[in-house]
């Protein structure tokens, strides 16, 4: 994965989205192969994919002419791949920005895991701060943990006033 | 002392008197029936005149019984009389006996009541002494006891005050809070949030993305 497609995937949606466009031309071309093969017409209508897809394509036709056989190459490292990463599940108390959700991922991306994906939920709930969840494991920073974990110390702050 | 006692030492004495009286009367019959053994000189002669009492002529003989009889009938009054006397007088010192003697068992009896009213008196005096400070250990333990109690209570009543305070803080603080939320202002404070805990969550990665041995 190159660090453009590193970017532009940040979460396992993403990575899906990406593998169900690159099939989706790799029926394209299949069939549009077969039809030049016969007919010696030209490949025409071509899907419109994202940037992402387009880039990943674009990286494998820059090593090879494009084939079935390499798009479904692409394919299946995209599968392992999808398999093979990390996956951090971040909840927040609204949906994230993608400025925000670019600024976290990033983040994690330095300090856990250069190919981590984070995927993003949102529970209005929790208040602020976020709850991590990795694995079996879950990493409660919420506001409303906190206030309910300082709750007993309510009544003595308010003494004090 | 009871009566009863009382009344047995008084039928002893009666007894006793009753034997002293019959033992005199006794000895007073059996002095004048009984004249004593020896003769007396002045009597000798009498006899002897009654041994030849036939010579006496009949109005003698009957004077000189007539005075006998005369003396014997005074000397019988006089011992009657004597008697009388002295048993009047023996009554009268067995009264007295009878009084003193009553009288020292009355006062022995009223002492000893006396001495046994004081001691029980004493006694009532240790055990309601006793008493007083058994109630005022008891009073003083009740007082400990509930004081302590409502302590308790107190704090238990303070505790359930605080944690209703601090649930309905945190109540209002997350029904208040839960209809603002701004992500763009808490950025930052995410990724702060992350560095803070940035060793746990790296090991808790790094763990389960490291391959089985």
């Amino acid at each position: 994965m190159t660090p453009n497609l590193r970017n532009s995937i940040l979460s396992p949606q993403d990575l899906k989205v990406l593998i169900l466009e690159v099939r989706k031309y790799s029926q394209w071309f299949g069939q549009n192969a077969v039809k030049a093969k016969v007919t010696g017409s030209g490949y025409v209508g071509q899907p419109q994919v994202s940037p992402a897809a387009a880039e990943a394509i674009n990286e494998l036709a820059a090593k090879a002419p494009l084939s079935t056989k390499s798009l479904d190459e692409l394919i299946a490292s995209l599968e392992k791949l999808e398999a093979s990463l990390p996956t951090i599940i971040i909840t927040l108390a609204a949906p994230a920005p993608a400025g925000l959700k670019k600024t976290l991922v990033a983040w994690c991306r330095q300090n856990i895991n250069p190919g981590v994906l984070v995927e993003f939920r949102f529970n209005s709930t929790i208040l602020g701060g976020m709850v991590v969840g990795y694995g079996s494991h879950v990493f409660d920073w919420s506001f409303r943990r906190q206030i309910l974990a300082a709750r007993a110390k309510f009544p003595e702050a308010l003494r004090n006033v | 002392m009871t009566a009863n006692t009382f009344f047995e030492i008084f039928l002893i004495v009666d007894i006793f008197v009753i034997g002293a009286l019959v033992a005199t009367a006794a000895h007073h019959a059996r002095a004048h029936y009984r004249p004593p053994a020896e003769p007396e000189p002045e009597t000798k002669p009498i006899v002897e005149m009654a041994a030849g009492s036939e010579r006496l002529p009949e109005d003698i003989k009957q004077r000189m019984l007539q005075e006998s009889e005369v003396k014997f009938q005074n000397i019988l009054n006089q011992s009657a009389a004597a008697l009388q006397q002295d048993l009047r007088v023996t009554a009268q010192k067995i009264d007295s006996m009878v009084n003193r003697l009553a009288t020292q068992i009355v006062t022995g009896e009223l002492e000893r009541y006396r001495t046994d009213l004081a001691q029980l008196h004493k006694q009532a005096e240790v055990d309601m002494s006793g008493i007083k400070k058994e109630v005022a250990g008891y009073q003083e333990q009740a007082k400990a006891r509930i004081a302590q109690e409502l302590q308790a209570e107190k704090l238990q009543l303070i505790k359930q005050i605080d944690t209703k305070l601090g649930d309905a803080v945190a109540s209002f603080l997350t029904e208040t809070l839960g209809h603002d939320i701004d992500l763009g202002s808490q950025s930052a404070y995410l990724v702060e949030l992350l560095e803070q805990h940035k060793a746990d969550f790296k090991a808790e990665v790094a763990d389960d993305t490291q391959p089985a041995k």
